[in-house]
Order: C-alpha cells, then sequence, then structure tokens
C-alpha cells in the first residue's frame, strides 16, 4: 500500500492528546484561580474603573511567564502552539475578575 | 503537592487580613471625615506577599505538564500488557509514519 511506504511531508504532527488536554486543563486553572485572586486584591486596594482592568493584564502577564517558566520554556515539548500558554484563557477569566473585584470592595470600601 | 494547598492557604489568609485591616483603615478615615486614596503602606506590602503567594500556589498546585512528544522519555511503552491474547499487529497504525524509537528496548 502507499501509505507504507516514505512519510508524507502533509502529516500533521502526531500528539498526545490525553496529555495536551491535561496541560490546557492545568493552564485553566490557574488562570481562572489568579482571577479570583487577583479580584479579591483589586478590590481590598480600592481600584476603582480602568485602572482594575490595568491590574488584571498585568496579573495576567506575569501569570503567563509563570506558566512559560513552569513548562521550562519549551513550549513546543507541552503545547501545540504559543498561544496555548501565553493568551488562551486570558479573556475567559475576565468574568470571575469583575466579580470577585466588585464584591471584595463592596465588603472593604462600602459595607 | 501538599506544600502548595499550604501556600495557597496561607496567602488567602495573609488577603484576609489585609482586608481586615483596610475594613479598620476605613473606619479611621470616617471618624477623622478624610478621603481614601489608598491603603496603608503596610496593607499594601500585605496585599502583595498575599498576592505573590497565591500565585505560587496557583501554578503550582494544577498537575504538572505531560510532555506532548510522542518520542519523549515519558511517553515511552515500558512493558507489555499482561494478556498477549488480545495483542492485534494487523491495524490502520501501519499508516503512521514508524519510527523504531517508539519500539520496545530490551
Amino acid at each position: 500500500m502507499a501509505a507504507a511506504g516514505g512519510v508524507s511531508t502533509d502529516d500533521v504532527p502526531i500528539l498526545q492528546a490525553e496529555n495536551l488536554t491535561s496541560n490546557v486543563k492545568s493552564v485553566y486553572y490557574s488562570r481562572t484561580f489568579l482571577s479570583i485572586i487577583g479580584g479579591v486584591v483589586a478590590g481590598i486596594w480600592g481600584f476603582t474603573g480602568l485602572m482594575g482592568f490595568v491590574f488584571y493584564f498585568l496579573i495576567m502577564m506575569v501569570a503567563s511567564i509563570g506558566l512559560l517558566a513552569k513548562s521550562k520554556f519549551s513550549v513546543q515539548a507541552y503545547f501545540d502552539s504559543w498561544t496555548r500558554i501565553s493568551i488562551e484563557g486570558v479573556f475567559g477569566g475576565l468574568m470571575s475578575f469583575v466579580l470577585f473585584w466588585t464584591f471584595a470592595y463592596d465588603i472593604v470600601h462600602i459595607f | 503537592m501538599g506544600i502548595g494547598y499550604v501556600v495557597g492557604v496561607l496567602g488567602g489568609a495573609i488577603l484576609a487580613h489585609a482586608a481586615y485591616a483596610t475594613i479598620q483603615y476605613r473606619a479611621v478615615l470616617k471618624i477623622t471625615e478624610e478621603e481614601f486614596s489608598r491603603p496603608p503602606m503596610d496593607v499594601m506590602m500585605e496585599l502583595l506577599l498575599g498576592l505573590v503567594l497565591c500565585m505560587w500556589a496557583g501554578l503550582a498546585v494544577p498537575t504538572k505538564f505531560l510532555s506532548v512528544l510522542p518520542h519523549s522519555d515519558e511517553n515511552r511503552i515500558v512493558s507489555l500488557p499482561a494478556n498477549l491474547d488480545f495483542m492485534i499487529f494487523n491495524h490502520r497504525g501501519r499508516a503512521l509514519p514508524s519510527d523504531s524509537d517508539l519500539k520496545l528496548h530490551t
């Protein structure tokens, strides 16, 4: 058969799907937890308006650097693209951030 | 795994204490009728310390990253299944590119 011959150059890379799913889930858990903690810190600090969102993206940037360090700066060994570890999940945690931000601000500064 | 949880709980406790200190500070401001602009310096230090501890816990507690490359050491087949009657060698896996590194080394 033809497929048993040489390796075709347009093959997609073969990855371990279970391990990739586990890694992506781990990244998602980390980002969600840090969104919640960032919201609590922003609320206690007293951030309002645009300053809170700047704080959120700052935390997400530090989290991306931490996740890169966790993968020992070799992204190709653990993920299928750079955006998996640096960009994916950043906007998903924004709602959790705003929820805990307003909640902590109300507890500390209003009630 | 346990040390990550302890660090996370400690960070959460530090944040709770910072929140309580900020509440007390707001009460003092209400008495002296001043405007709130920023928490006091020690509370800000407490917030940053709690944030750093929770960030470390948030990165350490989830499962370690596993390699997705089929040739890496983590994904090597190190033993055969116990029941050899169910091993099938004639299947469509022959269409995948074969690599002798994946074979079992004696």
